[in-house]
């Protein structure tokens, strides 16, 4: 299986935190710094207006955003990030219908060996064309994906798109051989997550997150389905797909896992509606490190979970 | 302990199971050999859907890996087809090495898929959909840039194949003889909403659509081409419409077969040492495609082999579909009938159709799209035939309430942006109602006073409403309309506006999408809804017979006694001594005891029996005459006076108009029939002044008046225009017929419409608008090449066995 194999290396995202509403200001709820004691104690005295740096801006503008470029920009942790060896962010805000619930910023290290890819795609003039995308290393793959569109239906994003629903591909680079897959193999991106990212405006937006197999997004991914058409009023979510490089393939047809509202990690996001990042917790699913859980919230229900574990 | 020897022809998935209940209840006694002509051992066979699409790869759906077979010590003779079963030596042969002896042998050769033996089937590039060679190849089809993909067959595996060709980067159509998607596990609602989600991926669906040839070119697939003449490039295709049970093997050996391999309760076929499992067995006449049943199968062949006694007893099944993002279920029967109920619920916001068929007070089926979330629990009270009249009235909402609006046309306005037009008549937006609304004018006297909206024509009366609805929310109470039906709460104008505005180009889309709480309608809405769709959307709808009414279902009105009357159409009221003899003939023929000449210039001849219909309209069209139309909503007759040719007083050639008119205008549907006249001079012996449309010739031209009504109401016409020639004349009569069609409420003759919506508006774009009046000709001409066929013609060559009475049991009884 061509997952993101299972050995001590470094991972794409350096950090991720969660950003929450509180009396007019965003602050911090949660947080997974690894070792950068000195920006996580920073970001923990931090606290973002809207408008304000990249989690305020993207409250403001209501879309997610990539930032590639610190200095001299509206980040306000510039130094801090520069220190910690930082240089690029990811601001996806977690609105539900007109409501900001959180902003999830992830943060990545610049530097020419790590690969992956964190992109956003857009509607436009009935297509999905890339706004931005942080790549690392995956310089080609970069240009390409800049040059390429996605009709609905079509391709990961394309798919994401047209289902209004996660979608977790596999074999990214062997299984595709049109242009981008072909370029994608050869960056060596193996699992690809996307997912919708609901605006208030109703303009359309799909991220998805490219893992390699040397410097991985994540080791396991989950999708959950959690939309009442799928198992009705009882406030829980059923996994409908999933990867782990420790336990292999995670969906089971004839048995279905399911998490309800405030039991386990999945449960929190479930009940509270706000993404989740934990680290070094006992207990974590399969002995990983740490998690990120992030809701997406749909015709005025919470409708999925998507989980990266690390 | 002495191991007995089992050989296993077929890794799939039901023999797969059969040895993990067989190792679980005797680990260590069988020595088994497995063949299996695929190069693989047991893989989830159903998963390969989303293989193809990318989101599953195939190391994930093996179920069965190289471990497992060592671990349970199976020789595994795979990529191998046996070629023989010697049931008097009990061995198998396969294609290398020695034949294997058995103690007990177990068939498990899966199905075929079928091919349609079309010319061409046999080309490079048409494939099946069975195993990871065909999805390899699909998934190879769609590393060109560009490439197109058809495939035929529009039921489960066709549709994941579609949607997993989409995901890869395919241009996809698919090809479906029956009228809609899935129609053996859905009805035609949860079809149309299906076919909807797969539109919505890119994927084009074509339904009632018959392949006639696969086009290629150097032994390659290029196109396939259908009935009609329409060609769908292609550089693969895929054939997924259904399999066989793959009996061959046993019928050699001598086996009893039928569709599939002769299984009992046991499993076991006709020789006691040899069983069956699977998609080739048959039992008790049925065979198996769903994977629950083969399961079930292959726990009893397990039992069986280490000498339990278990029977197989067939259950319910249910089924979906692996396309991500289409949530559907379906179990059980749901076919309408008399003794069968439905419960039925829509919430067209959310996409979701529910339907639970009842008999004797027992869920005997469910089809469910876009909310499955209580399916389980429908299937459970299915499966247990629990009686439900306790809890009927609130069942369809399930264990638990789920709510949901039916969409209101207020949600229709509300999303119209603000430069929509509101008022056509005087060119009022949503916009500008909304800034009147905003400064002070607070109901529709004060809006129209300020805007003009609404104050022409008044169609548009209700929009202003709901606009005034929308921006001023609870402060603002809108008038209650009538609606069409205890199906609707929407009122025919809300439907008329809504079909155009929304596109809903079938009947299961206005019951989907307008939140119809009937399953398909009734008698009263059905007619209405029918005419509005053929009405405005001729290409992409076509009538349905069954949504009208016997007369117009017979294409002959029907009398007292039973019989029917037959009128010819006598274009403008002219005959010929030809016509008349065959007219003549034909009473004669079929004893006709009624000869009337009708008030609109016709013959009509009255108490011709049902039976005879078919041949006696044969005999008129031999004779060149076409049905006269005497029982439709549509162009009744063109009356008219001798005109000009022969009246001393006559100013035009009134009867040529009268020709020309009809001639343009039959076989069209309008909201109701639709009369017309020609007369010659003001003298009038035509009676066009008391017509739906009449033309009174003068000697500078054409006076053309409209809304003149001489039934229950008596009303003369208005004055539509003065032309002065022949040819605006017809013009304008297409186009105000036109206009009544697109426009006038089902059942409104065009006085009523007229006097609702003002003969200003309907100058304006009749008489004024000269672009309008050519686009109206245009939409009613294009109308025209689909409806103006003759019935009689279509229903004498065709449809004539449907006119034969039933048989007559009483007199059977007495001979």
């Amino acid at each position: 299986m061509d997952l993101a194999l299972d050995a001590p290396t470094r991972t794409f995202i350096e950090v991720s935190e969660v950003w929450v509403p509180e009396n007019d200001k965003l602050v911090l709820a949660a947080g997974n710094y690894g070792s950068l004691e000195n920006f996580a104690s920073i970001s923990g005295n931090e606290s973002f207006a809207k408008g304000e740096g990249l989690p305020g801006k993207a409250w403001a503008e209501a879309r997610p955003i990539v930032l590639k470029e610190f200095e001299g920009s509206y980040f306000k942790r510039t130094e801090a990030a520069h220190e910690a060896g930082l240089t690029s962010a990811v601001a996806i805000p977690v609105f539900d219908g007109e409501l900001l619930n959180a902003v999830l910023v992830v943060l990545c290290a610049d530097d020419n060996e790590r690969t992956g890819a964190i992109e956003i795609w857009r509607d436009k003039d009935d297509a999905l064309m890339l706004e931005d995308g942080y790549y690392g290393a995956a310089k080609h793959f970069e240009w390409v994906s800049k040059h390429t569109h996605f009709p609905r239906g079509q391709g990961l994003p394309g798919g994401v798109w047209a289902s209004n629903t996660p979608i977790l591909m596999r074999d990214l680079g062997s299984g595709y051989k049109f242009i981008r897959s072909d370029s994608a193999g050869k960056a060596g991106l193996t699992t690809g997550l996307g997912l919708p990212v609901p605006t208030p405006s109703g303009q359309e937006y799909v991220l998805t997150l490219l893992s390699a197999r040397g410097t991985p997004i994540a080791r396991r991914f989950e999708i959950w389905d959690a939309r009442a058409a799928k198992v009705g009023k009882a406030n829980e979510a059923v996994l409908i797909d999933g990867i782990c490089a420790r336990e292999g393939p995670l969906w089971n047809e004839e048995s279905e896992r399911r998490a309800t509202a405030w039991q386990g990690l999945i449960g929190r996001v479930l009940g509270s509606g706000v993404p989740v990042v934990e680290s070094k917790v006992p207990g974590l699913t399969a002995g990983y490190d740490s998690m990120v859980a992030l809701p997406i919230h749909q015709n005025g229900e919470l409708s999925h979970i998507v989980a990266w574990y690390v | 302990m002495n191991r007995k020897k089992l050989v296993v022809i077929g890794a799939g998935m039901a023999s797969g199971r059969a040895l993990e209940h067989l190792f679980a209840a005797e680990p260590h006694g069988w020595d088994v050999t497995l063949f299996n002509a695929e190069p693989r051992g047991n893989y989830n066979r159903i998963m390969l859907s989303p293989v193809l699409s990318g989101e599953k790869a195939f190391p994930e759906i093996v179920t069965h890996d190289d471990a497992w077979y060592e671990e349970h010590g199976v020789t595994c003779r795979f990529g191998e087809k046996v070629t023989k079963i010697d049931r008097a030596e009990k061995t198998v042969s396969g294609e290398e090495g020695e034949p294997v002896a058995y103690d007990k042998l177990l068939v498990a050769t899966g199905s075929n898929p079928f091919i349609i033996p079309l010319p061409g089937h046999d080309l490079d590039g048409v494939i099946a959909y069975r195993d990871l060679e065909d999805t390899n190849a699909m998934i190879d089809a769609a590393a060109a840039p560009g490439s197109k993909a058809v495939v035929i067959g529009g039921g489960l595996l066709g549709l994941e194949a579609a949607a997993g060709l989409k995901l890869r980067g395919m241009d996809v159509t698919v090809v479906h003889l029956m009228g809609h998607l899935m129609e053996r596990q859905l009805d035609e609602a949860a079809g149309y909403l299906l076919r909807k989600a797969l539109l919505d991926r890119g994927i084009k669906v074509m339904c009632s659509a018959n392949s006639k040839q696969i086009i290629g070119v150097d032994g390659k697939v290029k196109a396939l081409m259908l009935e009609d003449g329409t060609e769908l490039p292609c550089d693969i295709l895929v054939m997924a419409v259904g399999i066989r049970p793959n009996t061959g093997l046993a019928a050699e050996a001598g086996l009893a077969t039928g569709r599939g391999i002769h299984v009992d309760d046991h499993m076991l076929t006709s020789d006691p040492d040899v069983l069956a499992v699977g998609e080739c067995v048959e039992h008790n006449g049925a065979v198996f495609g769903l994977v629950a049943p083969l399961y079930d199968q292959a726990k009893v062949v397990a039992q069986t082999l280490i000498g339990e006694t278990a029977h197989f007893v067939p259950k319910e099944v249910s089924t979906k579909l692996k396309v991500t993002g289409c949530d559907l279920f379906s179990a059980g029967d749901f076919e309408a009938g008399e003794d069968r109920e439905d419960i039925v619920f829509r919430d067209p916001g959310r996409g979701v159709y529910k339907r639970l068929i009842l008999k004797d007070n027992r869920i005997i089926g469910a089809v469910m799209y876009g909310d499955t979330a209580d399916s389980s629990w429908f299937f459970g009270l299915m499966k247990d035939e629990q009686d439900i009249s306790e809890m009927r009235e609130t069942l369809i909402f399930g264990p638990a309430y789920q709510g949901g609006e039916p969409l209101d046309p207020m949600a229709a306005v509300a999303a119209l942006p603000a430069d929509a037009e509101i008022c056509g008549c005087n060119g009022v937006s949503k916009g500008d109602i909304v800034a009147a609304i905003e400064g002070g004018a607070l109901d529709l006297a004060a809006v129209r006073a300020k805007t003009k909206a609404s104050g022409s024509c008044g169609t548009c009366t209700g929009l202003v409403e709901q606009v005034l609805g929308v921006t001023l929310g609870d402060d603002f109470v809108i008038p209650a309309a009538q609606s069409i039906c205890g199906c609707t709460e929407h009122s025919h104008e809300d439907v008329r506006r809504l079909i155009k505005s929304q596109e809903l180009k079938s009947q299961a889309a206005v019951w989907q999408e307008l939140g119809w709480k009937s399953k398909d309608g009734c008698h009263v809405c059905r007619p209405a809804i029918n005419y509005y769709l053929l009405a405005d959307w001729p290409l992409e709808y076509r009538d349905d017979p069954q949504s009208r009414f016997i007369n117009e279902r017979k294409h002959a009105n029907i009398q007292k006694d039973g019989t029917f009357s037959v009128v010819p159409r006598m274009f403008g009221g002219m005959t010929t001594s030809d016509e008349l003899r065959a007219i003549a003939d034909a009473a004669d023929k079929y004893n006709v005891p009624t000869i009337h000449v009708t008030g609109g210039q016709r013959i009509d001849l009255l108490g011709v029996k049902g039976e005879d219909l078919p041949a006696i309209w044969a005999d008129l069209n031999r004779a060149g005459m076409v049905s006269g139309h005497a029982y439709s909503k549509g162009l009744r007759t063109v009356k008219t006076c001798v005109g000009k040719e022969h009246c001393r007083f006559g100013t035009q050639d009134s009867s040529g108009l009268g020709i020309k008119l009809e001639q343009k205008l039959w076989g069209a549907w309008s909201p109701h029939k639709f009369k017309l006249a020609v007369s010659g001079c003001p003298r009038n012996c035509a009676e066009a002044t008391c017509k739906d449309l009449g033309v009174v010739c003068v000697d500078s031209g054409y006076q053309i008046g409209v809304g003149g009504a001489a039934g229950m109401d008596l009303r003369e016409t208005d004055a539509l225009a003065q032309v002065p020639t022949e040819a605006e004349a017809i013009d304008v009569t297409v186009a105000f017929y036109q206009l009544y069609r697109e426009n006038a409420k089902y059942l409104d003759r065009p006085y009523k419409w007229i006097a609702k919506v003002g003969l200003d508006w309907v100058k304006k774009r009749v008489i004024d608008d000269l672009e309008n009046r050519k686009a109206l000709i245009e939409r009613f001409e294009l109308s025209q090449t689909i409806y103006q066929k003759d019935p009689w013609a279509e229903h004498a060559s065709e449809r004539a066995d449907a006119y034969q009475p039933l048989a007559s049991l009483n007199l059977q009884a007495a001979e």
